[in-house]
């Protein structure tokens, strides 16, 4: 008895001991990066020689880089705010469009019978399977191909096809989740197809609507590979830009502006989470 | 003119196994207006079926159903004058109870003034004033069973469908709200079509019952009729207790039956539409059968056997006779307060008594 509940001890030990090891080892790196945009090492940011918030300065023009060892490494305010607005553009405009396709898309597979809607199904959730390097090349074969200047409305519709993908993944596990009485019940006092839609499914399936929104969003924020691809030379995105930089070293503005970009992921997946436990 | 007329609706359904299932087969019914038509049968009998059939949430295989002279076959749900009161209620939970009710209003156009004035009496209607600014989900059982009905009576259908409306309540709240029901169609004068599985309901509320089983019509009738004169094996053992003796018609009399059963017993019973020879079955309920002494006179509406078992079930005793063939009959004897006593001990021998008029007579396998 004794012995089984020390062996019971030491296991818990053992698990409490490997769950903590893990969430350092996920954790791990992303607390270094924190830390290093804090350091004002300009040379080595391994070294910690004195706490600093001039990289985050430099982000926002509040310091010069004038004369330093830095000053052919860093972009200018200008410079970031263009990138910035250019991936907002892209994700508000990209999130916005296939939260209206995937919505619709998953409000009508769930809904209606027809032909070939197994198939159809399968073909939707294709392009999230397809890898993005496949994926951008072939986008960028289109375009090429129908005669589009590579700009910010390639890079949109080339996230539109694939995160219309997720939306209606999302919009649809809410929409599996749906009592369809309501529907019913809408119907049978009067409410056309339309009405039934906006006033009674819509409310209902919000949430998964916000939430599939969201995550279109901070994928498309953070896309690489594809938009590497069909981004054209005046319209690169904050990712693409990073990419650049990192091509003249990993400098401590780079920590800085990833660590900003930590916390806005951060702050919407939480804002996501939050919709999504929501009840209906 | 016939109010509403179900003529030979049918409706299959594949499984997912492939085999074909007929959840209404030929049903054809008339239906008055101003009536309380219930539709009780088994879970899968074709009731629910109908009832959606009737809302236009399913379409028919064929048949058609035609209300005041015209068809509703291509009329969508939300262009046909009936309401329903689903059996979860369906209120939207993101809407208030006024909203909920006002629903139907809204989306016909009624402005605000109107609609609250209307929304308000409804309310009133089913007791719930002061309810309006609440949630759904706030308001127990009972109550959103009240706001349900009010969300579909407020348009003034000129039918109400119920599917179940009930089965989520407790006992005693059911049985207030199947008086509190049978009052407000009285008061309100819109025909009620009524789904459920439970027969007592249907028996306490019904102007008529259409009794179902494997998606055909079974039998239609006011409540006596149904629990007197059931038509056939299937009704009389589902709307109460029915004993049936199987047997030959080997004699008539007067509207009298003599049916000769398997072990040569000879039974009298009541049925007109019968000849000699024809293979038939006695029903007998519980409560039309009394216990005698052993030594009562043979008779052809006596029956011997051996008390093996007796319940005391509150205002009765349910007392099973094996009466041979491999037969027991149940019955109902008054109990009386002075407890069960030694005349119910199981191994007694008794003599079953009926009188003719009781048995009724209903075909063989029908």
């Amino acid at each position: 008895m004794l012995k089984g509940l020390k062996e019971g001890k030491l296991w818990s030990i053992l698990f409490n001991g490997y769950g903590l090891l893990f969430l350092t080892f996920l954790y791990m790196p992303l607390g270094l990066i924190v830390l290093y945009s804090f350091n004002s090492n300009p040379i080595n940011m391994a070294v910690w020689t004195g706490f600093t918030l001039d990289w985050y300065a430099t982000i926002f023009g509040g310091a010069s880089v004038e004369g330093t060892f830095d000053a052919a490494f860093t972009e200018s305010p200008e410079r970031i705010f263009e990138v910035v607005k250019n991936s907002f553009l892209v994700a508000i405009f990209a999130a916005s469009i296939s939260t209206i396709i995937g919505t619709a898309t998953a409000v009508a597979l769930a809904r209606y019978k027809f032909a070939g809607k197994r198939f159809y199904q399968a073909l939707l959730i294709l392009p999230m399977l397809v890898p993005d390097i496949v994926l951008g090349i072939a986008l960028l074969i289109f375009f090429v191909g129908a005669g589009f200047e590579l700009s910010l409305l390639t890079i949109i519709i080339g996230h539109v096809t694939f995160l219309s993908s997720y939306v209606f993944i999302v919009v649809s596990t809410r929409m599996a989740g749906m009592d369809t009485t309501l529907e019913q019940a809408s119907a049978d006092l009067g409410a056309g197809p339309l009405t039934t839609f906006w006033r009674v499914t819509l409310p209902q399936i919000m949430p998964g609507v916000i939430g599939g929104f969201l995550l279109g969003f901070i994928i498309s924020l953070d896309d690489v590979v594809i938009t590497y691809f069909i981004a054209g030379v005046g319209s690169q995105t904050l990712p693409l830009f990073i990419l650049a930089m990192m091509r003249r070293g990993l400098r401590p503005q780079i920590t800085a502006l990833a660590v900003l970009i930590l916390i806005f992921s951060f702050v919407v997946a939480t804002i996501g989470l939050l919709l999504r436990n929501r009840k209906p | 003119m016939v109010f509403l007329q179900i003529a030979s609706v049918h409706k299959a359904y594949a499984t997912p196994e492939g085999a074909l299932v007929r959840a209404l087969d030929d049903v054809t019914i008339n239906v008055k207006n101003n009536e309380f038509l219930t539709l009780l049968g088994p879970s899968g009998c074709g009731k629910t079926t109908l009832l959606k059939c009737l809302a236009g949430f399913e379409d028919m295989d064929g048949g058609d159903i035609i209300l005041e002279g015209k068809s509703l076959r291509s009329v969508p749900a939300h262009h046909r004058p009936l309401n329903t009161v689903f059996q979860n209620y369906a209120l939207f939970p993101h809407m208030t109870v006024a909203q909920n009710i006002g629903y139907g209003l809204d989306v016909a156009g009624v402005k605000k003034p109107e609609r609250d004035r209307r929304v308000g009496e409804a309310l009133e209607m089913v007791g719930l004033e002061g309810f309006g600014g609440r949630r759904p989900a706030q308001l127990s059982g009972g109550q959103q069973q009240r706001v349900a009905l009010a969300r579909s009576l407020i348009l003034k259908p000129r039918i109400l469908l119920l599917d179940e409306p009930l089965s989520a309540l407790d006992r005693k709240m059911r049985e207030s709200m199947q008086i509190e029901l049978k009052n407000l169609q009285h008061t309100v004068g819109i025909t009620f079509i009524f789904v459920t599985h439970d027969q007592e309901e249907a028996l306490a509320m019904s102007d008529r019952i259409a009794v179902f089983n494997h998606g055909r019509l079974q039998q239609i009738g006011n409540s006596t009729e149904i629990y007197d004169t059931p038509a056939n094996d299937f009704v009389a053992n589902f709307v109460g207790t029915s004993n049936l003796f199987a047997g030959k018609v080997i004699a008539r009399n007067n509207g009298l039956l003599i049916v000769e059963t398997a072990n040569g017993r000879k039974l009298v019973g009541t049925g007109d539409r019968f000849a000699i020879g024809d293979s038939v079955k006695l029903v007998l309920r519980p409560e039309h059968l009394r216990i005698t002494g052993p030594d009562e006179p043979a008779s052809d509406h006596a029956i011997s056997g051996t008390i093996t078992d007796a319940v005391f079930v509150g205002s009765v005793v349910r007392v099973h006779v094996d009466v041979g063939f491999g037969r027991t009959a149940i019955l109902h004897q008054k109990y009386d307060r002075r407890g069960l006593g030694s005349a119910l001990n199981p191994g007694t021998a008794v003599t079953i008594v009926y009188s003719p008029e009781a048995a009724h007579i209903i075909p063989e396998g029908a």
